[in-house]
């Protein structure tokens, strides 16, 4: 891993097209700006890695016919409480 | 990264057995599902027994399934923002049917958005904060 040490206001360049610049920082919060092209999606890690362990659970418990009906039974069960 | 499919192909799936796709019912992903970014041919498969569930089922890997719901069924004022053309393009979130909770989730903050002319696909992550990556349908009984 690279190490760099920036300011406040400073830039870090990353390729042609992408930049990060230090906006403001303090009590343990670094506020960085993300400059790039559409095409590259810039997300917080922790939610790229949510959504990646959801896909991983969502195909893995998939979900026989007989697990969707049974999911399904309870979903009509909470819309019609009386049936 | 896989190659775009563009002849008819035979799959084997443990749900379904042996199928032979058409091309044009195969969807491109050209960056995979997020986590299979190995897998970029997909096909949607619509089950009249699991309405209002469809699948998203890899031609590469034909036991990897994605179920899937409409999030205007989940939350029917969804937004997904600009840059998703709702009339050329339909959207999907990608359902959880045991999240070890015992609750049905599915993921409005990543949908799955297929582009039925180009034959494309693409699981997009929504840069604003209002929607989660496990949203509870409903509790299983």
């Amino acid at each position: 891993m690279l190490l760099l040490s920036r300011k406040k206001g400073e830039v870090i360049q990353i390729g042609k097209n992408v930049s990060i610049e230090i906006i403001d920082f303090g009590r343990g919060v670094v506020q960085v700006g993300v400059t790039a092209p559409k095409n590259i999606p810039v997300h917080r890690k922790e939610v790229f890695d949510a959504i990646v362990e959801q896909n991983k659970q969502a195909s893995a418990t998939t979900a026989t016919i007989s697990d969707i009906k049974k999911a399904l039974s309870s979903v009509a069960k909470l819309t019609n409480p009386k049936e | 990264m896989a190659n775009r499919i563009t002849t008819p192909v035979t799959i084997n799936s443990s749900q379904f057995g042996e199928v032979e796709l058409q091309p044009d019912n195969i969807f491109y992903f050209e960056n995979g599902m997020l986590g299979f970014e190995n897998l970029n041919n997909f096909v949607l498969i619509s089950d009249d027994d699991i309405v209002p569930f469809k699948w998203l089922m890899s031609v590469e890997e034909p036991d990897i399934m994605f179920p899937l719901i409409s999030p205007w069924l989940v939350l029917p004022d969804y937004d997904p923002g600009k840059g998703i053309d709702i009339d050329k393009q339909v959207l999907f979130a990608v359902v959880t049917f045991n999240d070890g909770k015992g609750h049905i989730t599915c993921n409005l903050k990543a949908p799955v958005i297929l582009s039925s002319l180009e034959l494309l696909g693409e699981q997009r992550i929504l840069s604003f904060e209002r929607y989660h990556v496990d949203h509870i349908i409903n509790k299983l009984a």
